[in-house]
């Protein structure tokens, strides 16, 4: 848990112009900084955060840009594509691929072979993946952020009924068991917008989304909660009230810049989680099917552990990079914060 | 016959997956077919004219022993064993192959199947029309629990296969069509005791009498709804189902439906009576709910119980080459009378040159591999609708000149340019659970769509697909089934498939799911039913040419092949290609 900002150089609901006096100080030209300014120059010099971090963004451009990188290297992810390949020509008559491995010799053409049954270009197919999954790992984050944040700002702020009705409801939630909430809920979702093949992309996308965001806001608002109850007794909240400042006005004004730390934590923390987990969730069927993400393109490759290896571990060893780039930067970030870590 | 298997029902929304097939060495690394299937499949479901009334028990395996549990490890779950609802192939090679017997039944050697006595003294007597059978029914047969099995029960046995109120799947509909006053029927239990006076009872004698002929009452007689059933026991359908009184060589010790069921030996069982089954095994143990990954898994160890396992579910495309690799020679290939095909709803596409540019359009080959089935093993391109082996089968491509298989899409385009239907919006169904039928979905709208189609695949789930199918209102058009032929003649096929289907009476499609009618083709099937028995082959498939060329209401994708397996202490499994199932009759365990 992260110690409320004001522990440290100066109270940031003043802003941080107030804190640097101008160089008329003379000699020293001391900067008074932010505390997100300090944080940041921490990260700056942990050589595992800058690793981490200049490999997530590899990662992310790479899903971004994923489409155009396909053109430019003339392969393809999905059988419809521009520069897919033809199954009987690419294929024997048990699926398995003659051009490149596991049989055939490496190929520029196909660096990471191509794909059993469909003839997908591996390559292709996992940037695809890659893309799909950051989106929604990305959306599913800043979703159950928000949800959280609200959530556990009201609880903490407001007493009596509310607060014990938010915290019931909360854990209502958290007593959930996730995986059979995930396996009800994504049936019914998707039968509401069967008809049509786009729709059902799209609505697939959504459950997965709206089963991480259900199963995921509690920790952040159990934990937003906890630092309002902290923070709501201290002398800056009082005197905001009695000068009579509106309660939205308290709590987005006054406690959220507060809470800035606990809440970059929780989100460094969480995407990996949710990589993690629509990879899982796709993998037994219930998040994507029929569409490239990463949890799917391991559950296809499930098969060929040992026949075709590199159509497996591959994926495999995105997934591990990604989510484990993402939580030692999470780590990283976490320590950047806490102002009483010693560097 | 339904023939419910994983892949089939990922392909049977999907579009029926065609294998390559023939001739071709795989090695060469060519995109050759497959390994050249065995003459079997080759010949394919060569249900075969081959009769033997003569045959008598018992059956001897030289070289068997006797002894030991055999386990059979399925994904398929096990539907009805009630005998008279029996009508899915792995229920009916388990039933009939075990536990139920009839009027006769098939005994396969060498992949060819004949036709001999069971129940009855021989494969049946009739007249000069095929309006009358008569079968005795032998002496020193017993039910399990010691009561002798008599004419009477036979006659209960077919009545009730015919209540299809209470039997909704029952293969009864045929006796309905051809026992004289079938159509009114309603069986025993819905009709609260009626008896139909069509089956005459004399003695241990009984005498259908037909309302049109009926020449293949024989190869009808095989099926397990053709045999006995007691009538004081059976009172309470729902209850008989859960055990059904075995007249075989084993008897139902557990049963839990659809998931497992365990056999011991039936010592009521006189092999001396059976010219066809034997009972080297002690028992058997079922297990249906063991997944696809698992059963190869299981079968490539070849471990402990593994050994003596076998399963009749196909082996997974990606698991082939380790068989192949490890243990060809547990590996069992075999050929079904099976077609594949896709119906196009003739309401909604009404012109046959758009139909054929389907033919022309669909990418068999490639959706075989996308679908990660085995292109010449378990699946080939068909080219007519009956499957080859079929007696007097016509050797005829639904397109002049094209290749079977081979999707030709600059034809198609210039048959929709001609038909002023170029981006013709296709409908079909797909199966969107299922990562298989995804894929081979895309393989299929790859190819409609270079063709010049414009293809829609509608999602449906594993749960609903054949419910959706069966929809006549469903907003698709054009439904994927498959058939398998349920005797060795296009009189179990074009009466069944083509024939006019009264859609609002039942309420949902039952075979015809091309919702086809033209009267010309009802009065043509009739004319060929009623034709002497030696021509009638040949008119099947001259039959079968005319109503494709003229109307092409279905278009064969693919016949299918089995690819099972088995442990290496299993003997005798071969494939039975009336029906695709391991042939039951003959299995033995090496005993260690």
């Amino acid at each position: 848990m992260g110690i409320p900002a004001t522990e440290s150089v100066a109270d940031p609901s003043l802003g941080e112009e107030s804190l640097r006096p101008s160089g008329k100080r003379g000699k020293e030209n001391f900067h008074g900084r932010s505390p997100m300014q300090i944080a940041l120059g921490r990260l700056r010099k942990d050589p595992v955060a800058i690793v981490c971090a200049v490999i997530v963004l590899l990662l992310v451009l790479l899903g971004v840009f994923a489409p155009i990188i396909n053109n430019v290297l003339h392969i393809s992810g999905e059988q419809s594509g521009k520069y897919a390949l033809d199954i009987v020509e690419s294929t024997d008559y048990t699926g398995t691929p003659i051009v490149g491995p596991p049989h055939g010799a490496f190929t520029w053409d196909h660096p990471l072979g191509i794909a059993p049954s469909t003839a997908n270009d591996n390559l292709a197919r996992l940037l695809l993946g890659l893309r799909t999954s950051l989106l929604i790992a990305t959306l599913a984050t800043i979703v159950s952020t928000l949800v959280g944040v609200v959530v556990g700002l009201i609880a903490g702020f407001s007493r009596g009924w509310l607060d014990r009705i938010i915290s019931f409801v909360t854990d209502v939630f958290l007593a959930f068991p996730f995986l059979l909430g995930a396996l009800c809920v994504s049936p019914i979702l998707i039968s509401y917008f069967g008809e049509d093949a786009d729709k059902l992309a799209t609505a697939q996308k959504f459950s997965l989304i709206l089963i991480l965001v259900i199963f995921g806001w509690m920790g952040l608002a159990r934990l937003i909660r906890g630092q309002v109850l902290s923070l709501r007794e201290r002398e800056f909240i009082q005197a905001a009230q009695v000068i009579g400042a509106p309660t939205r006005r308290i709590l987005f004004r006054e406690l959220l810049p507060n809470l800035v730390a606990p809440i970059v934590i929780a989100v460094s923390l969480g995407l990996p989680a949710y990589v993690a987990a629509e990879a899982g969730l796709s993998f037994l069927g219930i998040g994507l099917t029929g569409q490239p993400s990463l949890g799917q393109i391991v559950e296809a490759a499930r098969g060929y552990y040992d026949t075709y290896p590199l159509y497996l571990f591959v994926p495999v060893g995105v997934i591990a990079t990604l989510v484990l780039a993402l939580n030692l930067l999470g780590d990283s970030v976490r320590d950047a914060f806490d102002p009483k870590t010693r560097r | 016959m339904r023939r419910t298997t994983r892949a089939l029902v990922a392909v049977s929304a999907v579009g029926a997956l065609a294998l390559s097939a023939c001739g071709g060495d795989g090695d060469d690394g060519d995109n050759e077919g497959g390994p050249g299937a065995p003459t079997a499949t080759t010949e394919g479901g060569n249900t075969g004219g081959a009769i033997d009334p003569d045959r008598k028990g018992p059956v001897e395996i030289e070289g068997a022993e006797a002894g030991g549990t055999v386990h059979l490890i399925d994904v398929t779950p096990l539907e009805t064993m009630h005998p008279s609802e029996i009508y899915y192939t792995h229920t009916y090679g388990i039933g009939s192959g075990l536990m139920f017997r009839s009027l006769t039944q098939y005994v396969v050697k060498d992949g060819v199947p004949t036709l001999v006595p069971d129940l009855a003294t021989d494969t049946g007597t009739s007249n000069d029309d095929y309006t009358e059978w008569k079968f005795t029914i032998r002496d020193g047969v017993k039910y399990e629990d010691g009561t002798p099995v008599t004419a009477e029960d036979v006659k209960y046995g077919m009545e009730s296969a015919m209540d299809l109120e209470t039997f909704p799947e029952s293969p009864g509909f045929y006796s309905q069509e051809y026992f004289e006053g079938g159509a009114d029927y309603k069986g025993p239990y819905t009709g609260k005791g009626a008896e139909l006076d069509s089956i005459a009872v004399d003695g241990s004698t009984i005498t259908i009498t037909m309302s049109k002929p009926f020449p293949d009452m024989p190869y009808w007689g095989a099926f397990p709804a053709n045999g006995p059933i007691p009538k004081d026991k059976a009172a309470d359908p729902a209850k008989y189902a859960l055990h059904p009184l075995s007249t075989g060589p084993y008897k139902i010790s557990d049963y839990t439906p659809k998931k497992n069921l365990q056999l011991v030996r039936n010592d009521q069982w006189d092999p001396a009576t059976d010219p066809g089954r034997t009972a080297y095994p002690d028992a058997y143990d079922m297990d249906f709910t063991v997944a696809n990954e698992k059963i190869d898994e299981i079968l490539l160890s070849d471990q402990g119980d593994a050994k003596d396992s076998l399963t009749f579910d196909d082996i997974l495309g990606t698991d082939y080459p380790k068989f192949q690799e490890q243990a060809a020679d547990r590996l069992v290939p075999g050929a079904t009378p099976c077609t594949r095909y896709w119906a196009p709803d003739y309401r909604k596409i009404t012109d046959i040159n758009i139909r054929r540019a389907i033919a022309l359009a669909y990418p068999t080959r490639a959706a075989i591999r996308a679908g990660g089935l085995i292109e010449g093993v378990n699946r080939y391109p068909a080219d007519a609708l009956l499957p080859p082996g079929t007696p007097g089968r016509a050797d005829y491509t639904v397109v002049e000149g094209m290749t079977p298989g081979t999707p030709d899409p600059a034809a198609a385009k210039e048959l929709l340019e001609q038909a002023g239907a170029v981006g013709y919006e296709l409908k079909f169904l797909f199966v969107s659970d299922d990562p298989d039928a995804v894929n081979a979905k895309d393989a299929i709208v790859k190819g409609l769509e270079e063709a010049g189609f414009k293809a829609t695949p509608v999602p449906t789930t594993l749960e609903a697909a054949t419910t959706d199918r069966e929809n006549p209102d469903k907003d698709i058009n054009i439904r994927s089934a498959g058939w398998c032929a349920d005797w060795p003649s296009g009189g179990s096929w074009f009466p069944v498939l083509l024939k006019t289907e009264d859609v609002a009476a039942l309420g949902q499609i039952s075979q015809n799911y091309a919702l086809f009618s033209e009267p010309d083709v009802d009065q043509r099937i009739d004319d060929v039913l009623s034709l002497p028995i030696e021509d009638q082959a040949t008119a099947w498939g001259e039959l079968d040419q005319y109503i494709a060329e003229t109307y092409l209401p279905l278009i064969p994708i693919t016949y299918d092949g089995v690819i099972a397996a088995h442990g290496s202490n299993v003997n005798g499994h071969e494939t039975d290609p009336t029906i695709g199932m391991p042939t039951f009759k003959d299995i033995w365990l090496t005993q260690s």
